[in-house]
């Protein structure tokens, strides 16, 4: 930090956090700018400067974070908060310099209640170290992220993330019963620990998908489960992707309640599945998952497989299910998984049964047909299924991007508008679980329409100076 | 040896064995993740940072305990990388002062701890029995107990090692040539003394001779020389009645502590906790990082570089211990021993080491 006033506010911070739990040393203060987000960090890949957090504080009680709330008021200093620095949006990039407030010394179980089936633990708590204890236990939090490694359980529920069995279980925010948060004026707030009530408006869902712009997440207390008695998998491969989704819908909406429902579209199956799981199949390759009770969910595989071969799929057996289920988060591992020099994206969707395949088609045509000179590659799965709709996990990959930074950010950002103008025009959401962030901000004032200023409103209610995660979410900069 | 630039490009985005990384996990700086340090080490190489003493200090407490590697479904040897590019940073001269009093250290006496080496004897004998500085040093009741038990078990062994560092701490450090230097003293007593079979003290060793001296160090001990843990011999032995030790009750609960490096061998999980039941009746008390998670004590170069993380590590597997309701902490690696018994005290925790416990009860 630079200047009396930074130098005032880290002097205030330190009284708060103590020496020891900030910094603003600059391999600390290089590696807190960028998050998962490819931009970001192709920008350093290029050798390009990032705004970097002015200061890094670490502060291990809630009572440390609301005066850190209250001191970056004072000075109008934006706070980002920061989890695993896992999201995939740029949701924790410093985009205006300020207070970067690292919540992993937050990161104690409080309770776990074995007989109503709760844990509650703080935010800043990883989220597999808090599916080891609770298995210890023989429970099991049923959200398991890609990220689950590096994420904590403020991540899960900042962005509304998804997780592998989602479409069992239901979305983070699907499973959580209460929050407390740290509101910008420093105040705490506690939404009642109850499964569900009619007490007014769920304010609670407020700050899921806030993404630190009106809040921080300091504690949640979520739903958990007996660990199944059994897991069982089968794999199909379709001809025709469109049956593959329709079975799919049959297969959720007969209530069979699959665990997962995991299909790849042709052109994932040929590259990704072979890449990491070693398959040459040639179609569309679907992993149906089931959970539970041994016999029901023989019962559920057999119902979903009459389902299945009604519409043409081949029975590819339970062993390249079980190695997908074994292998699935094999595909974020470098260098199997997309990265850099490469050029890509997640174009994720989702919509109702209605719109999903045309949606897909009009989203790949798209990006395919306008980006062809960059020889795009568009590749999706389909792994989040609810009784109305799915989503579709679409990607765009181009190989040989512009190796000037600004060039690369121009192809990378035009790519996006093509790919949600398709997406909205279809009756799609330009999102369904990885959140907003910086990346998707500027889609946000068109997607929700009249509903814009009034979340808007919000943001100035809560957050009047506009210091909290600054630029995300839709929201502006810091006033 | 280690490509380490294609390593760190690969691990600089990489977030997925962030749950199992010990140093984050007490200093909660996102800087010392395997992602931060290959990304400091990254953008170096890009011009975006300097080598100046923070980064340099950051890049050096790497702590070198291959829990990342252990983790990593691409198996990218993270640790080794670094090690490489601290090895280029001390040639270039820039190096933390600690490092450099090591280096002098080491270079002066062979041993990370006072002056004390040995000369090896002229046994001749097919098993070895490696020993390092930090057994020969800081817990040489621990060497008595490995002779006296491989006596038990009908072996002669001829130390080798000399009681100088094992190279794994060297190579930490990026002291190659002292590393070097010591594993040509090694390949010779081994080859002086015949051995076919190496005993060690634990799974830091097991690298040592193994991973550094093949994979850092270019100089891979002869082929058909096995390398095996002594927990791995005895647990053998009373599995096949080949060892009698006598039973009685614990003196209070007592946690198995898996020493560093545990995380690469996870055949060696079950051998230290079997020969602990066989001798206090009952299987240890579980730490949380345990076995294929396990999290080291301080004892490796972290305590030489950054000695607070070296405290907090060992605190924090002396509270998970202390949790767990053990009021004894058990281990075999010397050098974890040796940090554990300097903090154990203040948790109100007793510590045993495993080899002394056995020798008392050989039959």
């Amino acid at each position: 930090m630079t200047g009396i006033r930074d130098a005032m506010v880290y002097s205030e911070l330190e009284e708060i956090v103590g020496q020891e739990h900030i910094t603003a040393a600059e391999p600390q203060r290089l590696v807190y700018s960028t998050d998962w987000f490819w931009l970001p960090q192709m920008w350093l890949d290029r050798g390009e400067e990032l705004r970097k957090p002015d200061a890094i504080v670490h502060p291990a009680t809630v009572g440390e974070i609301s005066e850190i709330m209250k001191v970056a008021n004072t000075h109008r200093v934006p706070v980002i908060p920061w989890g695993g620095g896992s999201g995939s949006q740029g949701g924790g990039v410093p985009l205006y310099g300020g207070i970067l407030l690292d919540t992993k010394r937050l990161n104690r179980i409080l309770e776990i209640d074995q007989k109503s089936l709760t844990v509650t633990a703080q935010a800043g708590i990883n989220g597999t170290q808090l599916e080891w204890a609770l298995n210890e236990k023989d429970l099991t939090l049923p959200h398991y992220p890609a990220s689950a490694n590096c994420a904590t359980l403020g991540g899960y529920l900042a962005p509304r993330g998804s997780g592998t069995i989602s479409t069992k279980y239901g979305k983070a925010e699907d499973l959580v019963l209460s929050m407390e948060v740290v509101l910008p004026s420093g105040d705490v707030i506690r939404t009642p620990k109850v499964p569900n009530h009619a007490a007014g408006p769920d304010y609670m869902r407020l700050f899921l998908g806030s993404e630190g712009t009106l809040g921080i997440i300091t504690e949640a207390t979520m739903q958990v489960d007996y660990q199944p008695e059994t897991r069982r998998f089968r794999a199909l491969l379709f001809e025709d992707l469109g049956k593959a989704i329709e079975a799919g819908r049959q297969i959720v909406t007969k209530r069979l309640d699959p665990t997962v429902i995991r299909l790849y579209d042709r052109n994932s199956t040929v590259t990704q599945v072979k890449r990491v799981l070693g398959y040459e199949y040639e179609g569309a390759y679907m992993v149906i998952g089931f959970d539970g009770d041994a016999d029901i969910s023989a019962l559920q595989e057999a119902k979903a497989m009459e389902i299945c071969t009604e519409l043409g799929a081949q029975d590819l057996g339970s062993e390249p299910g079980e190695a997908w289920w074994n292998h699935r988060y094999d595909f974020y591992y470098p260098p199997q998984t997309l990265m850099l020099p490469w050029m890509y994206g997640t174009v994720e969707t989702v919509s109702t049964y209605e719109n999903i395949e045309r949606l897909y088609w009009a989203e790949k045509k798209a990006v395919e047909s306008t980006y062809a000179d960059w020889d795009v590659e568009y590749i999706a799965h389909f792994s989040h299924w609810f009784h109305w709709g799915t989503m579709s996990y679409s990607r765009f990959i181009v190989k040989s991007p512009p190796e000037d930074a600004r060039e690369a950010l121009q192809l990378h950002n035009r790519i996006w508008n093509t790919a949600m103008t398709a997406v909205i025009e279809n009756g799609g959401m330009v999102n369904e679980h990885h959140g907003v962030g910086l990346k998707l901000s500027r889609f946000m004032r068109r997607q929700h329409g009249a509903a814009w200023p009034m979340l808007e409103g919000i943001k100035n209610t809560l957050d009047p100076n506009g210091i909290m995660n600054p630029g995300k979410v839709g929201f502006g900069a810091p006033k | 040896m280690t490509q380490p630039i294609a390593t760190l490009e690969n691990c600089r985005y990489c977030l997925m064995c962030r749950h199992v990384d010990p140093l984050s996990h007490v200093t909660f700086d996102e800087a010392l993740t395997p992602h931060g340090i290959a990304l400091t080490i990254a953008s170096q190489k890009r011009g975006l940072i300097d080598w100046d003493d923070a980064t340099i200090e950051l890049v050096f407490s790497e702590l070198d305990n291959d829990n990342a590697r252990a983790h990593c479904v691409t198996d990218q040897p993270f640790s080794d990388a670094v090690a490489a590019i601290k090895a280029e940073l001390v040639e270039a001269g820039r190096m933390p002062p600690a490092v450099r009093k090591m280096q002098e250290q080491l270079e002066t006496h062979g041993s990370a701890f006072g002056n004390e080496t040995f000369a090896t004897e002229s046994v001749r004998s097919d098993v070895g029995l490696f020993v390092s500085d930090e057994a020969h040093t800081l817990r040489p009741g621990a060497v008595e107990a490995a002779e006296k038990l491989l006596g038990a078990l009908g072996h002669n062994p001829a130390k080798v090692g000399g009681g100088r560092n094992s190279g794994l701490l060297a190579t930490s450090l990026g002291l190659t040539e002292v590393a070097r230097k010591h594993a040509r003293a090694l390949l010779d007593e081994v080859e002086a003394a015949g051995a076919t079979r190496i005993v060690v003290l634990g799974p830091g060793d097991r690298f040592a001779l193994t991973g550094v001296l093949s994979e850092r160090l270019g100089m891979p001990l002869p082929e058909g020389i096995q390398v095996v843990e002594l927990s791995e011999l005895l647990a053998e032995a009373l599995q096949n009645d080949a060892l009698d030790l006598d039973t009685t009750d614990a003196p209070g609960p007592f946690a198995y502590v898996d020493p560093t490096f545990a995380v690469r061998a996870p055949d060696r999980h079950d051998h230290p906790r079997h020969l602990l039941q066989s001798v206090w009746g009952e299987p240890p008390l579980e730490l949380f990082w345990r076995r294929e998670r396990a999290h080291p004590v301080g004892s490796g170069a972290i305590r030489f570089v950054r000695p607070d993380i070296a405290a907090k590590l060992t605190d924090a597997r002396l509270e998970d211990a202390s949790t767990r309701g053990a009021e004894i902490v058990v281990s075999d690696d010397p050098a974890t021993l040796w940090q554990l018994e300097m903090r154990a005290e203040a948790h109100g925790l007793q510590v045993q080491g495993l080899f002394e416990l056995l020798a008392e009860r050989l039959s």
